[in-house]
């Protein structure tokens, strides 16, 4: 079966495996204890305690707080309960000028302000952008992942939550 | 259980039986035990590669008949090997969306009674490019040939090319100016075109007298049969040595082993859940000459997924809450977005084992009945259809990489596809003939960001994974326009701690013709169609056209004067302006216009992809070498990136280390400073959303979104806490 210890994976996630090595990763048989090891090198990264339970996006992670089943942000800022869209609680930029989109695009057309606009989710502890939309005006705020954390846990990894 | 070898069965009886097995027993064609795979499975692969391979050699094979430059240079061909109802068994390389498609037109011959008029005889040749029947657009033509053993049809060989020239009212295949079905092209509507293996006369004279460029179509056509006739020896030789009871069972459990891989690899691969997101598209007529006034000139298309994983693996993709048809080139038919679903899951899945139409069957689509995804009027237009289409499946790229990023196979996980905007052109030839032609050039576009490196710089669309722009060479035989550029787009990647992938513009001189018609298609107006994940930025894909009309460049060039070769990195004045004279010419939205001549100028660029992770954690080295290399600006890894550089003695950028982490600090404080919370944001722009004060196109696309949608509806409504139909439908009965 193949495997990859946790430096080898702790580099592919940073972006700091070589080229060669990261192709043959892509092109192998995938590894099948890929998920815990992952999330011990997550957990090694962070410096908050709480348990992790699922890699959300890059600087974002489902945790066991007490009780409680939260998003976490990887400086330790709660989103809250992980059911909920953790955008809700974050802190917003939105770009719906040409200044402000011109700013991020210095050399390109620009989408109508009145059609398009930027939206930056930021975590409000560390200033992390976690999450762009590019949303017409009045676009609700997309939730973007529910997971089923119980049936993955019960059903394809075979551990308790 | 499948145990019917040569079947006395009809083949419309044999497809309503195998679907009724499928819906009884969960299992295509009722296979519940892979008997064959697990008596020997060496066997059992090693046959299934032998189709693979027949598949691989015969579009090579096929590629060298053609004339076309999308075919010999780019690959616009894929072919397949089918069972006698139509699912494919073996599939080659190549635009692989068409492989389902194909699989819907010979299930649609076989339901529509093919077999007792027009027959289904050994030698028959059947085509079509009908996206009702089974295609994405009018270019995509396919051609199929039956396979007997005997007197028994065993099987189906097929092949698609998409031609570069359809004959619609405007020039080229993605004929953007096509508003209904009459003026796509010539449609070939599952016709039987050959006999004997000798494609009819009647039917090469229809081609000649109704296209621009009838050589591109009908060697294709000659390109496809010879595939289609090489695969399907093959298999007939195939069959003589393992056996036609050995044959007909395998071949279908090649494709349930296909279905069940596909629902393995979701569950060893992706997290269940739902997981959402959305992305635009502008399209901008107004004022356009040869519009007809037959809806809004103006529409913003929104397209929201909704992607679910159960817990079985299956995958379900619903796009309910998006916008109607229109009368556009635009409108997609069930066919293409199958197509669109089976291209996507064999990059990102099935990159091991069978690939099949078993990787499709473990999915399914809900495309709501009267939207762009599934028009409710067989008249529409489907010509552009990858305008939304691509936008969409980029979407649903994206979905699946947050799946492989929350399971931690991070090397899988990339932000996706953008659309590739085309460029056809028609008139009078270099050679004083008449002409037309796809320019291809756009199979090769910036590909989004992975999660673990920058995107692929020009050589990457979601539509054909062996994305290639081409020869210019090549291209210049083919058209009365020399390249005077050909260069990347610095900053055309969505920005992010991985950039997307960056495009190319080019841009040509018109020579040697009195008369260009030059179109586009498939590129956004006002909106970026494609998105950034995980902090990163969309890439910036609405790019307007520049051309430049009697210019002086024969005269600048007399005198050895700069030219410019591309439009520089001035968003506000180009280079064509700085340096050449001319009548100078900014278009939005397809470009429609009076013919070119030689002399003027015009350029096109293609579209980047978009960025992952957050900008202040880019890599400065990276960052350096990419402003050394014409990817990225100095102002962009200042602005954007917030990388300070400096110059080494040779007048090098390299990074200075220290001072882009005070400069990143300092802006971090900066991003807190303005933001503010979500929850002010909401509470300040219901008042907004409550006056509906928002453009009229933006209005319009509510109006039709809620008037489809009782679901876009019911959540646009709760997440504002308004009655969205009262503000966006007043008047409008219940």
């Amino acid at each position: 079966m193949t495997s990859y210890s946790k430096e080898v994976l702790g580099d592919l996630a940073a972006g700091k495996l070589p080229w060669p090595q990261t192709r043959r990763i892509m092109s192998a048989y995938k590894d099948d204890d890929r998920f815990f090891k992952m999330v011990a090198v997550y957990q090694d990264r962070i410096a908050w305690k709480d348990p992790i339970l699922l890699p959300v996006s890059d600087h974002l992670f489902i945790c066991q707080s007490g009780d409680e089943r939260i998003t976490r942000c990887e400086c330790g800022h709660s989103f809250g309960d992980y059911r909920k869209n953790w955008k809700l609680n974050a802190a917003i930029n939105v770009r719906n000028t040409e200044e402000a989109l011109r700013e991020i695009y210095p050399n390109s057309d620009l989408p109508d302000p009145e059609w398009m606009e930027i939206r930056e989710f930021i975590c409000p502890q560390c200033g992390t952008l976690h999450e762009v939309e590019a949303a017409a005006p009045g676009y609700p705020i997309v939730h973007d992942f529910e997971p089923d954390l119980e049936g993955f846990y019960r059903e394809w990894l075979g551990k308790p939550l | 259980m499948l145990d019917k070898p040569a079947s006395a069965l009809r083949l419309r009886e044999r497809l309503l039986d195998s679907e009724r097995l499928m819906e009884e027993t969960g299992c295509y064609d009722g296979i519940t035990e892979l008997t064959l795979r697990n008596q020997d499975p060496l066997k059992f692969e090693t046959l299934h590669t032998k189709l693979r391979a027949y598949c691989v050699s015969a579009r090579e094979m096929a590629r060298r008949i053609s004339a076309s430059p999308g075919v010999r240079e780019v690959g616009e061909m894929v072919v397949a090997i089918y069972t006698p109802e139509g699912d494919a068994i073996a599939l080659s390389n190549g635009i692989m969306v068409h492989v389902h498609t194909m699989s819907r037109f010979i299930k649609w011959m076989i339901k529509n009674g093919y077999e007792d008029n027009p027959r289904i005889r050994e030698g028959d040749i059947f085509a079509n490019n009908d996206a009702f029947i089974g295609t994405v657009q009018v270019p995509d033509v396919m051609d199929v040939v039956p396979i007997f053993h005997e007197d028994t049809l065993v099987g189906w060989a097929g092949a698609v090319c998409h031609e570069l020239e359809a004959g619609g009212i405007t020039p080229g295949g993605d004929v953007c100016l096509a508003q209904e079905r009459f003026t796509e092209g010539l449609f070939v509507c599952a016709e039987k075109i050959g006999e004997n293996d000798e494609i009819r006369r009647d039917y090469v004279i229809r081609c000649e007298r109704n296209l621009r460029m009838p050589i591109y179509w009908v060697l294709d056509e000659k390109a496809k049969v010879a595939s289609c006739i090489d695969m399907r020896e093959s298999v007939k030789q195939l069959i003589s040595e393992i056996g036609l009871d050995y044959w007909m069972k395998v071949s279908k459990e090649f494709i349930e082993e296909g279905r069940r891989a596909q629902l393995a690899r979701t569950r060893q691969l992706t997290v269940p859940g739902i997981y959402r997101g959305h992305t635009f598209y502008g399209h901008v007529t107004a004022g356009k000459p040869g519009f007809q006034l037959l809806g809004d000139p103006d529409w913003l298309y929104n397209i929201p997924i909704e992607m679910e994983i159960t817990t079985d693996g299956k995958i379900t993709m619903d796009f309910e809450g998006t916008q109607p048809w229109g009368y556009h080139s635009m409108n997609c038919t069930p066919a293409g977005m199958d197509g669109g679903m089976f291209v996507t899951l064999t990059q990102h899945m099935n990159f091991e084992g069978l690939v099949n139409d078993g990787a499709w069957m473990a999915t399914e689509l809900k495309l709501p009945h009267g939207t762009w995804t599934n028009p409710d009027n067989e008249m529409v237009a489907t010509a552009t259809s990858w305008a939304l289409l691509l936008p969409a499946y980029g979407v649903f790229q994206r979905l699946l990489s947050r799946s492989f990023v929350a399971r931690g196979y991070v090397e899988e996980a990339f932000v996706g596809q953008v659309n590739s905007p085309m460029i056809e052109m028609g008139g009078e030839s270099q050679y004083g003939t008449p002409f037309g032609m796809a320019h291809f050039e756009c199979a090769a576009a910036g590909s989004g960001a992975l999660a673990i490196k920058d995107g692929l710089d020009t050589a990457y669309v979601g539509w054909n994974p062996e994305s290639d722009m081409g020869n210019i060479e090549v291209w210049e035989q083919s058209m009365p326009m020399v390249y005077i550029g050909r260069s990347i787009m610095p900053n055309s990647g969505g920005a992010g701690k991985y950039r997307g992938g960056c495009s190319f513009v080019s841009t040509w001189l018109i020579n040697n013709t009195s008369h260009l018609r030059l179109h586009t298609s498939e590129h956004s107006s006002r909106v970026f169609d494609n998105g950034g994940m995980c902090g990163g930025y969309p890439a910036p894909t609405c790019q307007k056209h520049r051309a430049v009309r009697n210019s002086n460049i024969h005269e600048l060039a007399a005198k050895g004067e700069p030219l410019a070769h591309a439009p520089g990195i001035d968003p506000h004045v180009s280079d064509y302006e700085k340096n050449i004279g001319g009548d100078h010419v900014v278009v939005e939205g397809p470009y429609i216009t009076s013919p070119h001549k030689s002399g003027d100028i015009f350029s096109h660029s293609y579209n980047g992809g978009g960025g992952y992770g957050d900008v202040l954690e880019r890599d400065p080295i990276k960052t350096a070498w990419d402003v050394e290399n014409g990817f990225l600006t100095r102002q962009a890894a200042d602005q954007v990136f917030g990388i300070v550089l400096k110059d080494d003695e040779d007048g090098y950028p390299v990074a200075d280390i220290d001072a882009t982490v005070e400069r990143r600090a300092e802006m971090r404080k900066q991003r807190l400073a303005k933001a503010i919370p979500v929850a002010d944001w909401i509470a300040k722009e219901r008042g907004r959303v409550e006056k509906a004060d928002f453009a009229p196109e933006v209005k319009k696309m509510y109006a039709s979104a809620i008037k489809l949608s009782s679901r876009f509806t019911r959540e646009f409504s709760e997440f504002w806490n308004v009655d969205a139909r009262s503000i966006f439908m007043p008047g409008a009965k219940p």
